[in-house]
């Protein structure tokens, strides 16, 4: 199944479309927790900020900056002051980039391998780095060696932090549980209740759980609680008729608390895990969707469209490939979770 | 889906206690009155959860556990009103009948707000089953029948319902009391007073003797798979003890119904393996497989749901995975590319251009100072 650039549609959802997008496919997007400032790494070792303005239904985007890498950047984190960005990548280290004031980005992490994703921990004033060296770094800022290095069982492919919670996925599908108050320890380790590769982790806002999603086109909801066991479930996706494909990227919605999920068949998806339903279904993009992410209140959702290499290295044409970053206003009916008819006459 | 079953039996029976009675109402009137009864000022709730939210808000008390409730049962975040939301696998084993189990599992888990209770009642068993101090005595006069039935499909599915029970009730005194007929007499009396010291003194026991009837429990293998994941549950669950002691009793309930879903749970795998390609049936047994060695309850309830979505996939010819690399991720791959690897001199050329791109954007950011 190859896709030829004239004919496919990219867009199906009529989204907006960012302005100047990367030469090289997209690794990681993720918007200022407090402004619309977008911030998107790149394969093209490239790290740009666009500023989104909307006038009424109508959506601007304006490059403001970006910085290099010496290799491809795999991953992307803001400041919760909305003024630094963090990206790390191929070149084994993680730059930290004072946007809003034009400074200069400068290396405060550094691994011995890729460094795969980063969270800023704004409650510990603290950067955790977690790299395909199987291990995972917490960095002060004003200092050059890690305050702690934590040993994963194997390499880091997902990190998602919702304080005090923390939840690392590495390559043996391992998901290891972190009580950031004691960071030094493992909460927990559990074997994921997926039978295939981690992709992709998210944890509730409400810090009860986290999602975990895999190349198997399957999403698992996990409650940390043992009296709430039984409310774990998996649900399946991102499938086309016998090609399963990856669940790339998963949002939790900051304000409604329902989901998105965008996979490697170029749709997304938003459910709600509480009622156990979809709530929204878009169109496939001709391409893969390799990751997503809501702004700060949640009224834009920007997502990816470009090859993400699910198909292998044959499928890839550097020449003809194009990449796009598409925004999505989500309406309220598709992210706000309904309950399911009949129960709340129970209570 | 949404099926509807029609309800042979009029006995119902209590989530909390298994007394069974004649009416629903009266049923959740002895809910009201014996289980969901606020300790303090002997108001009656509706549900569990709504007792538990009453006493702690008008109380100021916690309550984690719903009174006069059977030990594994004490949960009050499960939300019981009558026959409704009880647990398909401990309805399952109450009523002791594989076949209505799947259905009746998959109905629930894709209405969960409106679980509809049915299944086929055997009245004069089901009856006498609960209400007799005999039943510890059932599960060895039923392990004999075992092996007489001659066809092999109908052998797992019917002992593990009544072995699912006893442990229920308490591990350490059903498994090698079942052996002897004497000593069910005595093993009925000490459950009757349960009270929280008792339990927890009952939960020591758990380890010495499970090991015990392991040779015991041999020839079947679900059995020793249960026995197989208890024993490395509890080993699981030593991290938290610290952390709380109460927490313990959760995870003991939690084992049970983890056992059940890992028996059924087999059966299905096998039957998706015949569906999926070889390949991947055989990596996705071999996932499945190191799953409850390595891992405790919380592989139990989501692999089961999994894989009950192949089950009605017959249809389906072949279904492959786009990425099916297990040993690496997409980015792994693409990095290993050369294009990726070295590149000195046009990530020089990059840098310039991204320098003076930088300039540029940077005049930009100064003319607009509103930051």
């Amino acid at each position: 199944m190859s896709t030829f650039g004239a004919a496919a549609n990219t867009n199906p959802n009529k989204s907006y479309e960012v302005a100047q997008p990367p030469s090289d496919s997209i690794s990681s997007l993720c918007f200022s927790p407090k402004a619309n400032f977008l911030v998107a790494t790149s394969w093209d070792n490239q790290v740009r900020c666009w500023e989104i303005t909307r006038n009424g239904t109508v959506v601007n985007s304006t490059p403001k900056a970006s910085i290099s890498h010496e290799q491809p950047v795999l991953c992307s984190a803001w400041k919760d002051d909305g003024t630094t960005v963090f990206s790390g990548g191929c070149d084994k280290q993680v730059k930290m980039w004072p946007l809003t004031s034009g400074g200069q980005p400068m290396t405060v992490a550094m691994h011995d391998a890729p460094v795969k994703d980063i969270a800023w921990i704004p409650e510990m004033n603290l950067l955790a780095s977690g790299s395909w060296d199987k291990t995972l770094k917490y960095w002060d800022t004003r200092q050059s060696n890690p305050v702690h290095t934590q040993q994963l069982p194997d390499r880091c492919y997902a990190i998602t932090v919702k304080h005090p919670l923390m939840v690392v996925g590495t390559a043996d599908r391992n998901l290891i549980v972190f009580n950031l108050q004691s960071p030094q320890t493992e909460y927990k380790r559990i074997v994921s209740p997926l039978k295939y590769q981690t992709r992709s982790v998210a944890a509730f806002p409400d810090q009860q759980g986290f999602l975990v999603g895999s190349i198997e086109g399957r999403v698992g909801v996990h409650h940390l609680d043992d009296a709430q066991q039984n409310k774990n479930f998996t649900f399946k996706c991102h499938r086309e008729n016998n090609e399963i494909y990856s669940v790339n990227s998963l949002n939790f919605h900051p304000v409604h608390h329902t989901f998105a999920t965008a996979g490697s068949d170029g749709a997304f998806n938003f459910w709600d895990k509480d009622s156990k339903q979809r709530l929204k279904a878009m169109q496939r993009c001709s391409q893969p969707i390799p990751c997503s992410t809501f702004n700060n209140d949640g009224s834009i959702f920007a997502y990816a469209v470009c090859y993400d290499w699910s198909k292998g290295a044959e499928n890839h044409n550097p020449a003809t490939a194009k990449n796009y970053i598409y925004l999505h206003l989500p309406q309220e009916s598709e992210v706000k979770g309904k309950p399911r008819a009949g129960a709340t006459g129970r209570k | 889906m949404g099926k509807k079953k029609k309800r042979v039996s009029s006995k119902v029976w209590c989530y909390y206690c298994d007394r069974e009675f004649d009416d629903e109402k009266i049923l959740v009137q002895h809910q009201k009155a014996k289980h969901f009864k606020c300790h303090v000022c002997h108001k009656k709730l509706s549900t569990a959860g709504g007792m538990a939210i009453h006493v702690l808000q008008v109380h100021k008390e916690s309550v984690t556990k719903v009174p006069n409730a059977k030990p594994g049962r004490e949960s009050t975040d499960i939300e019981i009103y009558g026959m409704q939301g009880i647990p398909p696998d401990i309805l399952a084993a109450h009523y002791g009948e594989e076949e209505d189990d799947v259905p009746s599992k998959a109905a629930k888990v894709d209405i969960p707000p409106t679980q509809l209770v049915g299944g086929m009642i055997p009245p004069p068993l089901g009856t006498g089953y609960p209400s007799r101090p005999a039943l510890p005595t059932m599960p060895p006069v039923y392990n004999p029948a075992v092996p007489v039935p001659p066809n092999a499909w109908v052998v797992p599915p019917r002992p593990q319902p009544w072995f699912s029970q006893p442990p229920v009730v308490s591990v350490p005194p059903a498994a090698p009391y079942t052996q002897q007929p004497l000593f069910p007499v005595q093993n009925v009396r000490p459950p009757l007073p349960a009270t929280a010291p008792a339990l927890q003194t009952q939960i020591t026991p758990p380890g010495l003797p499970t090991s015990a009837p392991v040779p015991v429990s041999q020839p079947l293998f679900p059995v020793v798979g249960n026995n197989h994941t208890t024993t490395q549950s509890s080993a699981f669950s030593a991290p938290p003890l610290p952390s709380s002691v109460p927490s313990v009793t959760p995870v003991m309930s939690t084992n049970v119904p983890v056992d059940t879903h890992l028996s059924s749970n087999s059966s299905v795998t096998s039957s998706y393996q015949a569906i999926g390609v070889p390949g991947g049936a055989a990596s996705n047994s071999h996932s499945y497989a190191s799953g409850p060695n390595t891992g405790g309850p919380s592989i139990g309830p989501p692999p089961v749901i999994a894989n009950k979505a192949p089950a009605p996939q017959p249809a389906t010819n072949e279904v492959y995975l786009v990425w099916d690399d297990e040993a690496m991720s997409m980015e792994e791959r693409r990095m290993s590319l050369p294009k990726y690897q070295v590149h000195d001199e046009s990530s020089q050329m990059s840098s310039i251009d991204a320098a003076i791109d930088k300039r540029i954007l940077e005049s930009r950011l100064a003319g607009r100072m509103a930051f």
